[in-house]
């Protein structure tokens, strides 16, 4: 376990036009599950290759439980990597390629042998150890990656989008899987990830970058609920920003006078609220309630999208299909936004 | 006419080079070398001229000449074009440039690479004329031979000058395949810079040096006019005792020329045969 912190941390390429990764700042503490998350080319790859000493920073600082490790070769870091492609070494065999960082590590043979049996019983590989990866399915390819790493018993465990190039249903066990292994390995573990849903699912905490830049490194919830700019919000799925003006504890905008969160932020002008959180209320009166006509209705399976509007301004409510089921086009409904639901970002 | 012989049709001219002038060659070859000759009167088979060769002491020098030098410039252009390829592919100040030179005698024919080494490396050639200049020699004799020596050192100067872009580029173009991420995997895996390339760059590349090796190696086992301008008369490299036997003028000694010729065929092929063994062994995914 070890406590990583990455301090201004910029990596620039030569003729690009903006940094790759443009002065980050992060804690990540020690024996946590973090998420870096963030869209293509936002910079997350390039940080865990310059964490792993695969990548040399063009400035600031990586810092293992306080010491810094930029002069440290990647071999000496103990900070193991496991590429999105898996890289299995094709020539070797399932069990060579586990036992293959401890064979560099000159351990002795009988010691390979009885870590890489316990690996494969611990990744349910039983079986496979004779194998060349060209003869695995993709997730067991995965679990052979995850197992070569994990034998190390890494103090730092950094994992690129790890399950991108899996199934669906795969996904699902491999993140089960992954949430198990941390908590039976007492390592710090960091992976990247473009699938919000996926870092809210696994992560102690998520960092997202955006542009290169760290726009938050917060709870699962805290994006949720308290996200710091509207493009955080936005990559978090909220699609209701509201104009106006603060006052106090109230938001003066189109649909009046809105209670605020006594934590609402200071200097926040537009208001913002998650679709899920939009309730349809039967009668007027309640706090934050106004009158809004449905616009559209869209059936998702589990939920029902509402396209509403009120005093011209349009929004989005997520409903369950059973509410939805007596609702249509051009009715009246009343809305209401309970304070404890809506943020004001910038 | 159906679309689907457009292709047998297309492929026809090399074809047709392929099979008439190599496989017909190749079965000329092999009958001259059963003493079958009926210009000269000599119509049954019979595997004298097999027997001739291999009772030969001189045959049998000039076999092992001849795989030393194939296998030794095989094995030092090998070693070489492995390290440049390993340069060439880090970015550089000047690479382009330098990657131009170490490509540039691909285009020289061998013969004008030979002539170059001639003028070179030989007794009274220009390394000689400095050593002299230089006092390190007081006369041209004192000059290590290198060309018509016993050791083929100015042959094997040759083919590995030649040879080394050959396999150098093959290895090159492996190495954009393969990439840089199997290496990265090991470095985080706590491998040194060598023990990722011994225990991972390396046999990811082995199947292309392998192939590019056996390629040289058939070759320069097989050619002909390089140890002819710069080999010693005895023993000579066995294709130019094949040639020396297919131009004597006792066309009797000609069967013998042929089955020599077939032996370095066969030799060929197995190198071939072994290629493709060892490139299924070390397959890579």
């Amino acid at each position: 376990m070890t406590d990583v912190t990455l301090e201004k941390l910029t990596k620039s390429y030569p003729g690009a036009d903006r940094p790759a990764v443009d002065n980050i700042s992060i804690d990540i503490g020690s024996g946590s599950l973090t998420a870096l998350l963030g869209p293509s080319a936002s910079g997350k790859s390039t940080v865990l290759k310059m964490i792993a000493g695969l990548l040399s920073p063009s400035s600031g600082d990586i810092l293992f439980d306080g010491r810094s490790v930029l002069r440290q070769p990647p071999d000496k870091r103990d900070a193991v990597l496991v590429f999105q492609e898996h890289l299995l070494f094709p020539y070797m065999t399932v069990a060579e390629n586990i036992g293959f960082g401890l064979k560099m590590r000159r351990r002795p043979k009988d010691e390979i042998s009885s870590a890489v049996d316990g690996m494969m019983e611990l990744m349910q590989l039983d079986g496979l150890a004779a194998r060349k990866p060209n003869q695995l399915s993709g997730g067991q390819q995965q679990r052979v990656a995850l197992a070569r790493a994990l034998v190390l018993r890494p103090k730092l465990l950094l994992l690129d989008e790890p399950f991108s190039s899996l199934d669906a249903n795969l996904r699902v066990e491999m993140q089960g899987l992954l949430r198990t292994l941390h908590a039976e390995f007492d390592t710090t573990m960091l992976f990247v990830t473009h699938d919000q849903e996926e870092a809210v699912a696994l992560a102690d905490s998520i960092a997202l970058l955006l542009d290169g830049k760290l726009r938050q490194h917060d709870t699962p919830d805290g994006f949720y609920a308290r996200p710091q700019d509207r493009s955080v919000a936005t990559f978090f799925g909220a699609k209701n920003f509201i104009e106006g003006q603060r006052q106090a504890g109230i938001f003066d905008c189109a649909f009046g006078q809105i209670r605020l969160p006594d934590n609402a932020p200071v200097g926040g002008h537009t208001l913002t609220f998650r679709p899920e959180n939009v309730k349809l209320v039967s009668e007027a009166g309640g706090i934050n309630s106004f009158p809004a006509i449905i616009k559209s209705i869209q059936f998702l399976g589990s939920q029902t999208r509402l396209q509403l509007t009120s005093s011209d301004i349009r929004f989005e409510a997520l409903v369950s299909p059973f509410s939805a089921a007596s609702l249509q086009s051009g009715q009246q409904v009343m809305v209401q936004l309970p304070p404890e639901v809506l943020w004001l970002v910038p | 006419m159906t679309e689907r012989w457009n292709i047998p049709l297309m492929l026809a001219p090399a074809l047709i080079i392929i099979v008439g002038l190599f496989l017909g060659g190749l079965a000329l070859g092999l009958v001259g070398s059963f003493g079958y000759m009926p210009f000269i009167g000599r119509e049954e088979f019979n595997l004298d001229a097999y027997r001739s060769i291999l009772s030969s002491e001189g045959f049998y020098r000039s076999f092992l000449l001849t795989f030393h030098i194939a296998f030794t410039s095989t094995v030092i252009a090998s070693a070489i074009a492995l390290g440049a390829a390993l340069a060439l592919r880090r970015s550089f100040y000047g690479r382009t440039f330098i990657s131009f030179l170490f490509q540039i005698n691909l285009t020289v024919p061998h013969l004008v690479g030979a002539v170059g080494i001639l003028y070179l490396f030989s007794q009274s050639g220009f390394f000689a004329r400095l050593a002299y200049e230089f006092e390190l020699i007081s006369k041209p004799s004192e000059f290590p031979a290198m060309i018509y020596d016993p050791l083929a050192i100015g042959i094997i100067l040759q083919y590995v000058w030649k040879e080394v872009p050959f396999i150098g580029l093959i290895l090159l173009a492996n190495m954009q395949t393969i990439g840089k991420d199997y290496e990265a995997a090991a470095r985080s895996l706590g491998a040194s810079r060598w023990q990722s390339f011994r225990h991972v760059l390396l046999p990811l590349l082995t199947p292309g040096l392998l192939a590019a090796a056996m390629i040289v190696f058939a070759f320069t086992f097989g050619a002909y006019e390089i140890p002819a301008l710069l080999g010693q008369n005895y023993p000579a490299a066995l294709p130019v005792l094949a040639y020396q036997s297919f131009t004597h003028v006792d066309l009797h000694a000609r069967p013998e020329a042929f089955a020599m010729t077939m032996i370095i065929a066969l030799l060929s092929a197995a190198m071939i045969m072994g290629y493709a063994y060892l490139s299924r062994r070390h397959v890579r995914t």
